[in-house]
């Protein structure tokens, strides 16, 4: 790989002296101690949604430091309840972009700093022996050029995985329009790739990231892909073929910074698992701040929005849904007041109740209120003995929504049958607590998520 | 009939062993410390000695009669500590030696629901903690030895390790060892369990368990790790997106019981 570094390095010098941010780069940003600039590029890297160490089983070596967990773990949970896994983190907020919805745009004035790969390394051994992390989750400004910037990247990886032999999870960003050769070497030392779409479609992505134009997006997620899926054909031959992103690849959504439905993104992103074989998408709530003229103002950011969302993601993904499913003619959002599958539910009436006792795996992944586990237990649990009220409850099974639509053993568990609309008012009826418990919670919380989507 | 045994996992293996041997259908297990609530009429207990060769034997057979994933549930589920654990295990043995492989479909009766219900909160709590254990840069007092062999050189410096505190509801520290044993085995390290004064030390690529360990004081911080710590704070902070805030579901994550040992809610060792 010497020789493209080189010849990128060389390409990289000229477009420096093109380049109108000179002074962001190099020394004057490091003059600044240390803990600053932590915290600096922390606020600027805090947008990024994704967090997820899953994917990847790596052992530790003799002499190496780390190991990867197929589930991912989480190590801590900040105050506005989202989970710290990796340290992520920019090499540097300075950026030669213009994106309206990005804290780091050009034109945006705050604080600059940069790392440099050294600091990285250090900072990210020190936080993992601590066990702070289970690896690194690396991005950036662009700086220079694009190929210039992917390079300082993949030198931070390298000595991570050569200098200090980690074997912890490493997640590194793709900066749209990277040469291909760059993007093929960043998978061969990162766990998982990623490069963000940020706007569902074309018009949104010119009006507000000009610089970034659809392509230079679509074009290495492709390459990755097809990387990925030919280093697995290459590993089904031979266990010593090089590993390529073993952990796939992602990418990241803004919701709510530009008029797209949510059939639209949903659409977008059942496209991206099928043909790409995304492992991920991820979807961000626009969180106003800028005063650019191209961007709505919202009183705050569509966190309910977003939640939907993520249901509905993982309905295309474990419960084998299809987008067009979640939607209709009239109506090409999702609703807020219910989940994506209640909703479903409660438009297709005429397909329940079903029986727990002979229903198809399929058909209950299908019930509002069974997940994956409560129908994989349902499965074997049935195989001894049939299946009442009291056996769905001993097996975990959460009945408050999935009685409306189950019989167990012939006997409805929902009492007196009830139409469309009544069935939603029961769904929506809150439970009996004290009113004032309920008030704040903005959505239930299911403490193990974390945990499941990973084994997922 | 009652058996003492000696709070081991082995140990109750044993006495299981001895309670299948003895051919009767129900048994009554003491752990050291535990109150016999035998009342008036209760015979005195057998005292069960721990044996390697029993304990396996017994292993051998219940894996080959019903399951590798059914001793794996009795294990995790023994750990849980919860009160009359034991007595639930004994019926779930019963159950297994008697529909051997079949067990594994009944998931919906007692006592294997029981059971699993009670492994899998051991196995999350488990999982919980291979991310929520903090390890500290300590330098070990030169001379104090755990295991009550004095130190000769005085003069010998103090040892720089990683030490970390946690207190779990289940004894899982023979769970996350080999965890950490893979991550971590460039440098010496512990994980000290305050609650059951039991500590897991590894060093050069193996582990072992020190049960009844109490340290006159906490063991002092090194400089590097004072300025980590720190760092790790800030960054913690900053994580956090006001926008956002939404402190009752971190409560939901991060329980309050667990934020006296993690260093980003300031907990000190």
């Amino acid at each position: 790989m010497g020789g493209v570094g080189l010849r990128h390095a060389a390409r990289s010098a000229v477009q420096a002296s093109r380049s109108q941010v000179k002074n962001y780069c190099g020394a004057t940003m490091n003059d600044q101690p240390f803990e600053q600039r932590l915290e600096i590029l922390a606020d600027s890297a805090k947008y990024d949604v994704s967090c997820s160490s899953s994917g990847s089983n790596r052992r530790g070596t003799p002499g190496g430091v780390g190991s990867t967990a197929a589930a991912g773990i989480c190590h801590t949970w900040t105050a506005d309840g989202r989970c710290i896994s990796l340290l992520k983190i920019l090499l540097t907020n300075a950026c030669i972009f213009d994106c309206a919805y990005c804290v780091n745009r050009r034109s945006n004035d705050i604080p600059r700093a940069a790392f440099t790969p050294d600091e990285v390394v250090r900072l990210t051994m020190d936080f993992y022996r601590r066990n702070y992390i289970e690896g690194l989750f690396l991005s950036t400004g662009v700086t220079r050029s694009v190929d210039y910037t992917m390079e300082q990247l993949i030198a931070v990886v390298r000595k991570l995985r050569e200098g200090e032999r980690f074997n912890g999870y490493v997640h590194l960003k793709i900066v749209p329009g990277a040469d291909p050769l760059l993007v093929a070497e960043a998978g061969r030392y990162a766990d998982r790739v990623s490069i963000n779409i940020e706007l569902p479609t074309r018009r949104s992505l010119a009006l507000l990231a000009p610089d970034k134009p659809r392509e230079a997006v679509i074009a290495p997620m492709r390459q990755v892909s097809g990387l990925i899926s030919s280093a697995h054909a290459e590993r089904t031959r031979s266990r010593k073929a090089p590993q390529f992103a073993p952990a796939g690849q992602s990418t990241q959504l803004i919701v709510g910074a530009t008029p797209e439905s949510d059939l639209e993104i949903i659409t977008l992103s059942e496209g991206l698992y099928r043909r790409l074989d995304m492992k991920r998408v991820y979807y961000s709530a626009f969180v106003p701040g800028s005063d650019d003229r191209r961007l709505p103002t919202l009183p705050a950011p569509p966190l309910l929005r977003e939640h939907r969302l993520y249901q509905a993601d993982w309905l295309l993904r474990f419960y084998g849904f299809a987008a067009h499913e979640l939607f209709d003619e009239v109506r090409t959002n999702l609703d807020m007041r219910l989940d994506p599958k209640s909703d479903w539910a409660v438009r297709h009436l005429h397909l329940f109740p079903v029986e727990a006792n002979n229903a198809d795996y399929e058909v209950l992944l299908r019930v509002p209120g069974i997940g994956v586990r409560s129908a994989r237990r349902i499965l074997v649990a049935r195989r001894h003995a049939r299946l009442g009220e009291a056996e769905l409850k001993r097996l975990g099974v959460v009945l408050k929504r999935a009685r409306y639509f189950l019989t167990a053993g012939g006997r409805y568990l929902g009492g007196i049958r009830l139409d469309g609309a009544g069935l939603v008012a029961r769904l929506l009826a809150p439970e009996r607590r004290p009113a004032r418990l309920d008030q704040l919670e903005l959505f239930p919380v299911q403490t193990d998520a974390s945990a499941l989507t990973g084994e997922l | 009939m009652r058996y003492s045994y000696d709070g081991s996992f082995e140990g109750f293996l044993c006495a299981l062993a001895v309670c299948l041997e003895s051919g009767q259908r129900d048994g009554e297990f003491l752990r050291p410390g535990a109150d016999g609530q035998g009342g008036l009429f209760a015979g005195a207990a057998l005292d069960v000695v721990t044996e390697r060769e029993t304990a396996l034997r017994f292993r051998e057979r219940f894996v080959s009669e019903v399951s590798r994933e059914a001793f794996a549930t009795l294990r995790y589920a023994f750990h849980s500590e919860v009160a009359g654990v034991e007595e639930l295990l004994w019926r779930y043995v019963v159950v297994g030696l008697e529909q051997g492989r079949r067990m594994r479909y009944m998931l919906a009766r007692d006592p294997v629901s029981s059971v699993c219900r009670l492994s899998r909160k051991v196995v999350h709590e488990a999982h919980r903690f291979t991310g929520f254990v903090r390890f500290r840069e300590v330098s070990w007092p030169a001379g104090e030895e755990l295991d009550g062999e004095q130190g000769q050189a005085t003069d010998r410096p103090a040892v720089s390790l990683l030490y970390a505190r946690i207190e779990p509801d289940a004894d899982i520290l023979t769970f996350i060892a080999p965890h950490f044993r893979e991550r971590l085995n460039d440098r010496p390290w512990m994980i000290h369990d305050l609650r059951r004064s039991s500590l897991v030390l590894c060093d050069q690529g193996s582990w072992r368990l020190v049960r009844g360990v109490a340290l006159a004081c906490p063991p002092g911080l090194t400089a590097d790790e004072e300025l980590c710590s720190r760092l790790w704070r800030s960054y913690f902070q900053r994580m956090a997106i006001p926008e956002r805030h939404n402190p009752r579901l971190q409560q939901n994550l991060v329980p309050l019981r667990f934020r006296a040992h993690l260093v980003e809610f300031d907990g000190s060792v």
